[in-house]
């Protein structure tokens, strides 16, 4: 193990981490502010996907101005979900929600299967290409835009979160609903933004793999590494999503250099039983109040 | 109580769907009580249906084992695996429930595929008709004969579990672990009971599944199937046995009545999942319950389907 390989496979391993980082603050985040977990995240990656797929037919514009416009589209589809389906379900116990939201993708991934089946398709953008050289280093630029990516996701999220006044109506949300309404804050329009901001983020998520693993309805299989990357972190802590994608990022390659392919596809839900066995809460987290 | 339907006669396909409406009916019956009933999110049951569907194959097509040996054989591993999930099951509730039984459903994904010299990984593994005294049951009417006799003793089963105080456990738990705990009631045991019965289940049916079709599937076990059968006893309707019946008969002819195929089964589940938790969480037996209620008669089910409304 030379320091060489070592930082490829670090590389490799934060980039891949940044996709299950980005997709576990699309989920943490909802459900900090409503306490509702979107199973149907997956597909919101897919949707950004395939939004992104035809624009690009539609239009011919380039790949850096669909980002825009996925991200509206996709705000808008969030706010629609959740003010059509989760809404008059909020106060219903944890199964209907839960199984509500998967509800919702799968009907989302059945009718995208039904109208592009299942096949890839290619989607172009200006980071996909060669391996840049710097020194004896080869540096694949899509995983320095994805990891990128996620560190100007992160710094405008904190910056939003900690200094702008909607920013902190939704941490106050996330705290306490009943204070934060007694505040005067908008607890339908803080739930709602928070959704539009969750599916903005899966959608450009989604929008990053294309040109990288191609278009394809299965891209939302990889929600179940995004949960164990929340699960790792905690879901009550946003900056855990965070550590909590890129640690499971790292450690699946390292595992799946070491020990082989098996083991990597293992390595992600051994950790997830593994921690809701010892500690549900992850690393991060925090007990919430029980809804009794 | 009991739905019963044994019409005869019928065409070749017919008695093939009927069989499988059957091996439905007795994952839904499974799931039922450990969902409706105990009130515990299960995402993996389709898991369970794979375990008892391959062991019950391999047994037969390794061991030469009879199916009837087989298929016992593979509702016992199931239940038995069933019971390991139930352990790190019994502390968790709602999200990390629902995680840990998707995490357990992945896993046995990928076990099937890792190991393609037993399983037949992602192309599946063939299974030979059952055999009495030497002889293939190749027929569709026995094999329905078969698969109904089974679903009776499942029906049965699952009626005098839910009776019993097992049972009555079960719904404790669904309505209040700190109750139940102060009843002196075992909660842990309780919920790995109703894991292990699950699983039970589930392995009977995939076993079951697995001679009627007499081909075992890898992509059928998925979170699709799991979410199948929980649609089965949300819109039969949650905790009640004639619910699961009636929740898996109708939605497995469903699709079939509407020559689409496929690909509009995902789509027509995953609506009428969404529709009946929106607007109908009691389901069926639910709603009939209601209308018996004020007809001013007793009860069919329990009162546990209007808890899904807020």
């Amino acid at each position: 193990m030379t320091w060489q390989v070592a930082f490829q496979l670090a590389l490799s391993g934060a980039s891949v981490g940044s996709i299950y980082a980005m997709v576990a603050l699309a989920l943490v985040i909802p459900y900090k502010a409503s306490g509702v977990l979107n199973f149907a995240q997956g597909e919101i990656v897919t949707l950004g996907a395939y939004t992104g797929l035809v624009l690009s037919l539609a239009t011919s514009l380039p790949f850096v101005a669909l980002i825009p416009i996925t991200l509206i589209v996709a705000a808008l589809f969030g706010i629609a979900i959740e003010r059509l389906l989760i809404r008059p379900i909020l106060a219903a116990p944890e199964f209907t929600l839960v199984i509500a939201t998967f509800a919702i993708g799968l009907i989302i991934r059945a009718a995208i299967r039904l109208y592009w089946q299942d096949n890839t398709f290619p989607l172009e953008a200006p980071f996909v290409g060669p391996p840049l050289s710097l020194g004896p280093l080869r540096l694949n630029p899509a995983y320095l835009v994805v990891i990128a990516t996620l560190l100007v996701l992160v710094g405008a999220l904190i910056v939003f979160f900690r200094y702008s006044k909607f920013g902190k109506a939704m941490r106050a949300v996330a705290l306490n609903v009943t204070a934060a309404r007694l505040m005067g804050i908008d607890i339908n329009s803080v739930f709602a933004s928070s959704w539009a901001l969750a599916t903005a983020i899966g959608a450009l998520t989604g929008l990053l793999l294309a040109p990288i693993i191609g278009v394809n309805p299965e891209i939302g299989h990889l929600i179940l590494k995004a949960l164990v990357a929340a699960v790792i972190g905690g879901f009550t802590s946003v900056g855990g999503a965070v550590v909590g994608g890129l640690l499971l990022g790292i450690l699946e390659t390292f595992g799946g250099a070491f020990f082989g392919a098996t083991f990597k596809n293992v390595i992600p839900f051994g950790i997830l039983i593994l921690l809701l066995l010892v500690k549900p809460h992850g690393l991060f987290g925090r007990a919430v109040q029980q809804r009794v | 109580m009991l739905l019963c339907a044994a019409p005869l006669g019928m065409g070749n396909y017919q008695s093939y769907l009927a069989q499988l409406m059957i091996i439905n009916v007795i994952a839904a019956l499974g799931l039922n009580l450990l969902t409706g009933n105990c009130g515990q999110i299960s995402l993996c049951h389709a898991s369970f249906m794979a375990v008892g569907a391959y062991t019950s194959a391999l047994l037969i097509t390794r061991l030469g084992l009879s199916f009837a040996i087989a298929i016992p054989a593979g509702t016992l591993v199931s239940a038995a695996l069933g019971a390991a999930l139930g352990f790190p099951a019994r502390r968790l509730s709602g999200l990390y429930l629902a995680l840990v039984t998707l995490g357990f459903l992945e896993l046995v994904q990928i076990a099937v595929e890792e190991f393609p010299d037993l399983s037949g990984g992602v192309r599946g593994l063939s299974v030979p008709k059952p055999e009495v005294l030497g002889i293939q049951i190749r027929s569709d009417t026995a094999l329905y004969y078969l698969a109904l006799a089974i679903a009776a003793f499942a029906v049965w089963t699952a009626h005098n579990v839910e009776k019993s105080r097992f049972g009555r456990a079960f719904n404790a738990v669904r309505q209040s672990s700190y109750a139940t705990q102060a009843l002196g009631i075992p909660l842990g045991r309780t919920k790995l009971l109703a894991f292990s019965l699950a699983a039970g289940f589930a392995g009977l049916a995939g076993g079951l599944q697995a001679i009627v079709v007499g081909f075992i599937d890898p992509t059928e076990f998925g979170i699709s199937t799991s979410l199948r059968q929980i649609t089965f006893i949300v819109v039969g309707g949650l905790g009640s046995v004639p619910g699961s019946v009636t929740g898996a008969l109708l939605l497995t002819a469903l699709p079939e009545f509407l020559r689409g195929v496929q690909e509009y089964s995902d789509l027509l589940y995953g609506g009428i999942l969404l529709a009946a938790l929106l607007f109908m969480p009691q389901g069926i037996a639910g709603q009939l319950d209601a209308l018996w209620a004020r007809a001013g008669k007793g009860e069919l089910g329990s009162p546990k389907h209007s808890e899904l409304r807020p």
